[in-house]
């Protein structure tokens, strides 16, 4: 048994949809989570962050005054970001692979495909807490790093090694 | 060409800090807790669909009224919700009606209003009379013929 104290994480739940919310927020509370900030779209998330500091965010894809890309890549890139390193995990019915790409490259650590099923919820908030990815600055990039695995079968070019790595702090 | 550095670093595992535990596999007990209270959650389930169902309705009459962009992408919202809320709240024909939906409406705004209806209709009845069950030949042969009119249509455009 992994033994998490989610009483002491404070988690943001984006979705414009409030019924989508509520179970969200249900399994949460369920999982031992107190601290549960709510929000209807990206743009009062963004308000929410500077005001709570959350832990960790839920966040759906569609909806209106910042929709969930915009919100993540907001969160990695504004300057004025609260914290660009928050996980952000993404509940979202855009399940094909272009989506998750674009997801993957606007900066989320995780993806999670609707139906919301309980025990994909509790393995992406372990994933957040246990396996957090590095980050990755590059020109055109700055987020989590998309890799979640080195395949040994991947034949395209290893762009990482073109360029200068700088590996800063690798353990801490 | 000027080399451009990138940087990989990993910054202090706040969240491991503060949430402790082993990582020893998923807490069962949290896992049995939380699948007890989606239990307990699905008796709102029939009036949550009933509210989405009227949104989507609602959006096709914002559409049917004054087709555009802006009432375009709402019918196409309406429908991405709900083909995601429907199957998290047990009506997986519905769902696979809402993707119909959401495929005939991914695009182009010149969508013709007739089979956006054809869907919206064959929704409401799925939802008004509780139909569930996804081996229902009829529910099947329904679903199938939108999907095909929605196939036929974008493979003509």
């Amino acid at each position: 048994m992994s033994g998490y104290r989610f009483d002491r994480l404070k988690i943001l739940v984006v979705d414009d949809n409030q019924h989508m919310r509520k179970l969200v927020v249900a399994i949460l509370q369920a999982f031992g989570t107190t601290q549960i900030y709510e929000a209807s779209n990206g743009a009062r998330a963004l308000v929410v962050m500077r005001e709570e500091n959350p832990d960790v965010v839920i966040l759906d894809w569609m909806m209106d005054e910042m929709n969930g890309i915009e919100f993540t890549k907001e969160v990695r890139n504004s300057p004025t970001s609260p914290n660009p390193y928050v996980p952000i995990i993404m509940l979202t019915g855009h399940t094909s692979a272009d989506c998750v790409q674009q997801a993957r490259d606007a900066g989320i650590n995780e993806f999670l495909a609707k139906p919301v099923s309980v025990k994909a919820m509790l393995a992406r908030l372990t994933a957040v807490i246990e396996y957090p990815r590095p980050f990755v600055r590059t020109a055109n990039y700055f987020g989590p790093c998309r890799r979640r695995r080195n395949s040994e079968d991947y034949a395209g070019p290893e762009r990482r090694s073109e360029f200068e790595i700088v590996d800063q702090a690798a353990s801490s | 060409m000027a080399r451009t550095p990138i940087e990989i670093f990993t910054p202090p595992n706040m969240l491991k800090a503060k949430a402790g535990g082993t990582g020893l596999g998923l807490d069962g007990a949290a896992l049995k807790r939380a699948q007890q209270a989606m239990e307990e959650l699905k008796t709102e389930f029939a009036a949550w669909m009933d509210t989405d169902v009227e949104k989507l309705s609602g959006s096709r009459d914002a559409f049917a009224k004054q087709p555009n962009a802006t009432t375009h992408g709402q019918l196409y919202r309406a429908s991405h919700d709900l083909k995601g809320q429907a199957l998290t709240f047990e009506h997986p024909v519905v769902a696979r009606m809402a993707a119909s939906l959401c495929k005939l409406l991914d695009g182009s705004p010149d969508t013709p209003l007739l089979l956006i209806d054809a869907h919206v209709n064959a929704i409401r009845i799925l939802v008004r009379q509780n139909v569930r069950d996804v081996s229902d030949p009829t529910t099947n042969a329904v679903a199938a013929e939108l999907e095909a009119q929605v196939r036929e249509l974008q493979a003509a455009a």
